[in-house]
């Protein structure tokens, strides 16, 4: 076993081992509860000492670093509960096998894959209701991942790219395999959701980088057909929502879909992608800890329209959402502006037409998250609710993905790899909506 | 070099001073602040020295030769125009500020007020005196939300909405901006401004929008940066945030007025080059400011209340300024907002304490009782055509005979007569609301309002001109290419004239007690048209209806397909 191999599955056993480590806490929540926090923080510290062992992929190392800085935050801004334990456990189960797949080579990385799938999906199973039939899709969703994973495998191309392509388009959300990623982000249990959503794009980002160069022309188009239609479709769904998950769900697959569209353009994943991908994934995490927080006060089943005046009651998470918002909705100086900015700039797009629909996505998101946000923060204050403001570890959760989604908007793409953008002459002459005389 | 710096860094200690400390010293640190701010007007005074004297300063933070490697290249580039608009802001906010001091005691949020208000110095600041487009953007966008929080009273409802619509119509044209940006870079490879401009008038690029129908690659660029500056300059018809921003703070008002709406002017300013590659663009623009600046003042008009009577006058002035910007006058335009920025702060100010006193005070503001004034004499008349009709003719014809300037085959000096002449013939009809009795100083405020407004315009506008734009050919390259059709320019000249002219007349027949013989229709059109200005052409309701529409297909689209929302 050479070096990078073994630095690879030292990466992912740690969490894997805290996760052992962290059952003989099981009695006792709140240091459950401390020691994932640990492990996840020992995994973080682990990838930044050994990075340089390991090969860089073409989308860079970002998403290895923001896997478990973001469950560190997810399982921050968690009560310590009894009821959250396994969510707990499973997050740091989740974090080993994610930075499995992102820094194995085949054929550990697709059986990695798999095993996410299958866990998701029986998780996704247990925790369903007939009040939400819907979720069978998503159940159905990652067992065609799983299916298409272990198939990528065992079959030559150009069988095993398509196969890897929708692996890519079940885990980085891409219409019309889009329905695991609103399942899990509205039905798996505790702190999972605000981790999975950054965690599986960041793997399907990975997939897509390495499988994007093989595909046919096509298919590209094809892709980028449909990547145009999920962002004006996730756009518009969540225009149209009033439960804050289901709204961060749709509001993230419009966000992705852009990203699938500038993939499918040039044919690559870039560091650029893994900036988009990476900080719209902790944006929307953020967000979903911020509701957490909203929920631990007032009930699991709380309806956001009852919630109003929070500002008042509690500054500090006001604040705090207002800046997690600001970088959802895709404002300056945030990592999403950063990494949306950055593909808009790095390669010429191959459709004006693509480009207006794809702002108008971009602007319909200070639609909805700001109407969201406004909703709750503002407004009369309820006689009927205790408003109490964040407590530490709440605190620490939302301040810290605030501060690193601005330090991303703030820092060079090149930070985390080596630019590989092409150059602004390259854009003009590469473009075919111009002529020059 | 380091006062570039410092300007930016004062603003931000002075928001520090007030954020940081108790409750009990908040007054004591806010006062303080003040100082602050006073420094970075006096940082922006030397800087305004500095470049007049050494040229621009300019410090980047980044590599110029790979600017697509940082998302958001920070740097700051002071030439003449940003260390102007530097110092407008810097000065008027030092006023804005003292005085929201003592407009905000006691009130529960004061402190984050302040804060707030020290930051969005801090952003305009940063933003005029951006050294690249992405920076710009960034805090032009940065702009956008603070206003929405400057709207600062958020438990109130209508404070709410307004703050939503203006949140999401800036928005709208931020979107614009962003294209523009992305385009440009797209065709041009750059986003520093010097480079831009040198790549944009020599790669000329068509874009064929659909087959048989070409648009120049600096037209398309500079039409969606227009789209931007139509945002925050408040104009037709993105301008409704303005007047729906009403329930912020006086003090915000005064600086929205003076400082943040400058910012559509100072855009087009700084890209002067591009635009001036683009006679279409230059033509959009004269038509929506002229769009703009009509209805504006005439819904000013048409308003009841303080507030909306000053945010229509601000929306009329801000249209004259495109129109400016439109006839390719970008220097004249910045004349413009810096004088309207410093008279419309001291308005918004005072009109605080307008209101204040019509609260305490029952008779308050007076009733003009026309029937006890006596009317003007034959004097103020005749002083009132000269100095409006006359003057301004011999003025044409010494230009035109003596100095033998080409008229003719100049639109930019036809354009600044003419404004000469609309300012003071808007000037003298202002005076002669006043109805004072005794009519020769009636007469001689007439003469001397000409005088100044000549002065002003043929001296310190040019002398301006030629601080702002040192190279006459530059100038003299906007105002060609803003060149008007000669029939379009006649017959607005013709249209004008005719206009001030009847307008005089029809004023000088009502004060003499003469029947103005008008047609019924005309008549009936002035009355039926009050009830849609004072509604402000039902631009609100359109708005509503246009929101609602689109919320209503979105939810029809969400209930036909298939999903979770289900």
């Amino acid at each position: 076993m050479n070096d990078g191999a073994f630095v690879a599955w030292l990466l992912a056993g740690l969490p894997l081992l805290g996760a052992l480590a962290s059952f003989a806490f099981w009695p006792n929540p709140a240091r459950l509860k401390l020691s994932s926090v640990v492990w996840s923080a020992v995994s973080l510290g682990s990838i930044a000492g050994l990075s340089n062992q390991l090969v860089i992929p073409p989308e860079g190392l970002l998403p290895l670093y923001l896997l478990p800085l973001t469950a560190m935050v997810s399982l921050l801004g968690q009560p310590p509960h009894a009821d959250h334990r396994l969510s707990w456990i499973t997050t740091l189960v989740f974090l080993g096998l994610g930075l499995c797949v992102v820094t194995s080579q085949p054929p550990v990385s697709s059986v990695a894959s798999m095993l996410l799938f299958s866990v998701v999906a029986l998780l996704l199973y247990r925790h369903h209701s007939v009040l939400w039939p819907m979720s069978w899709w998503g159940i159905g969703t990652y067992a065609l991942g799983a299916l298409c994973a272990s198939l990528s495998l065992a079959v030559d191309t150009p069988l095993s790219s398509v196969a890897s392509l929708v692996t890519s388009a079940v885990l980085l959300p891409l219409m019309p395999f889009h329905d695991g990623h609103l399942t899990a982000v509205t039905r798996l249990p505790g702190n999972l959701p605000s981790f999975i959503v950054l965690l599986l794009p960041s793997i399907g980002l990975h997939g897509l980088a390495t499988m994007l160069p093989t595909v046919p022309d096509v298919v590209a188009w094809t892709v980028s057909l449909f990547a145009l239609v999920g962002a004006f479709y996730g756009a518009v769904k969540a225009l149209a929502q009033t439960r804050v998950r289901l709204l961060l769900a749709y509001s993230s697959l419009s966000f992705f879909s852009m990203l699938w569209w500038f993939a499918a353009a040039t044919r690559s994943a870039t560091p650029r992608s893994a900036l988009l991908v990476g900080t719209v994934g902790l944006a929307t995490s953020g967000l979903l800890v911020a509701w957490q927080v909203v929920r631990t006060r007032y009930g699991d089943d709380v309806d956001p329209q009852a919630v109003s005046g929070l500002a008042s009651g509690m500054p500090q998470y006001a604040v705090l959402l207002s800046l997690l918002a600001l970088a959802a909705m895709g404002l300056p100086p945030f990592g999403v502006f950063a990494g949306f900015m950055g593909l808009l700039l790095s390669a010429p797009f191959p459709s004006s037409g693509g480009l207006v629909i794809t702002l108008l996505a971009w602007l319909a998101a200070s639609w909805y998250i700001m109407q969201m946000v406004q909703r709750l923060l503002f407004g009369l204050r309820r006689p009927e609710l205790r408003y109490a403001d964040i407590l530490r570890a709440e605190c620490a959760a939302l301040l810290i993905v605030v501060l690193v989604l601005l330090a991303l908007g703030l820092a060079p793409a090149t930070l985390f790899a080596p630019d590989q953008t092409m150059s602004a002459t390259d854009s003009i002459t590469g473009s075919v909506v111009w002529t020059k005389y | 070099m380091t006062i570039m710096l410092l300007v930016p860094a004062f603003l931000l200690v002075a928001a520090a001073i007030v954020l940081i400390g108790s409750d009990s010293s908040q007054h004591a640190r806010a006062r303080m602040a003040a100082y602050s701010i006073g420094a970075a007007f006096v940082g922006a005074v030397a800087a305004l020295y500095q470049v007049t004297t050494g040229g621009p300063l300019a410090i980047r933070f980044y590599d110029l030769s790979s600017v697509a490697s940082f998302a958001i290249p920070i740097g700051l580039y002071v030439d003449r125009l940003s260390a102007v608009m530097m110092t407008l802001i810097t000065g008027v906010s030092v006023i804005i500020y003292s005085y929201s001091i003592g407009y905000m005691y006691q009130d529960r949020h004061a402190r984050r007020y302040l804060a707030m208000i020290c930051l969005t110095d801090f952003v305009l600041i940063c933003m005029v005196s951006s050294s690249n487009l992405m920076m710009l953007f960034l805090f032009w966008q940065v702009l956008s939300y603070l206003l929405y929080v400057l709207a600062h009273n958020h438990s109130h409802a209508g404070t709410l909405v307004g703050a939503f619509k203006t949140f999401t119509l800036l928005r709208v044209a931020d979107t614009a901006f962003l294209a523009g940006i992305a385009f440009a870079y797209q065709l041009y490879g750059t986003l520093e401004f010097q480079e831009l401009f040198v790549r944009a008038a020599e790669i000329p690029i068509a874009l064929s929008l659909w087959p048989g129908m070409d648009i120049s690659g600096a037209t398309a660029v500079s039409l969606l940066f227009f789209i931007g500056a139509m945002g925050k300059s408040a104009q037709f018809p993105i301008h409704l945030w303005l007047p729906g921003s009403l329930f912020a703070p006086t003090p915000v008002h005064a600086l929205l007025h003076a400082g943040i709406i400058n910012a559509g002017g100072f855009l087009i300013n700084r890209l002067a080059p591009l635009f001036g590659l683009s006679s279409t663009t230059l033509h959009v623009a004269f038509v929506i400011g002229t769009l703009t600046a009509v209805l504006g003042a005439t819904m000013m008009l048409a308003q009841n209340d303080i507030k909306k009577t000053l945010g229509f006058s601000t929306i009329g002035q801000m249209g004259y300024m495109i129109m400016e910007c439109g006839l390719g006058a970008f220097s004249l335009a910045v004349f413009h907002l810096i004088a309207h920025g410093l008279f419309k702060a001291t308005v918004f100010l005072n009109c605080g304490n307008v209101i204040h006193k019509a609260r305490q005070e029952p008779h308050f503001p007076y009733v003009d009782y026309q029937a006890d004034e006596g009317g003007l004499s034959r004097l103020t008349w005749f002083t009132g055509f000269v100095t409006t009709l006359f003057i301004p003719l011999l003025i044409l014809l010494v230009t035109h005979g003596v100095l033998r300037i080409p008229l003719l085959e100049s639109q930019g000096t036809v354009i600044f007569l003419f404004f000469i002449w609309i300012t003071s013939s808007q000037a003298i009809l202002t005076l002669t609301r006043l109805r004072q009795v005794a009519s020769w100083k009636v007469s001689a405020a007439m003469l001397m309002t000409l005088l100044f407004i000549v002065f002003v315009y043929l001296g310190a506008a040019e002398a301006f001109t030629a601080f702002l734009y040192p190279n006459p050919e530059e100038v003299a390259s906007y105002f060609k290419a803003a060149d008007l059709p000669d029939w379009m320019f006649d017959l607005i000249l013709i249209m004008a004239t005719v206009l001030t002219i009847a307008s005089w007349s029809y004023l000088y027949l009502r004060a003499h007690g003469r029947t103005v013989r008008m047609p019924a229709w005309i008549e009936g059109l002035r009355i039926r048209l009050y009830l849609p200005f004072m509604n402000r052409l039902y631009a609100d309701e359109f708005y509503h209806l246009l929101g609602n529409g689109i919320m209503r297909l979105v939810h029809q689209l969400d209930k036909r397909e298939r999903g979770w929302s289900r």
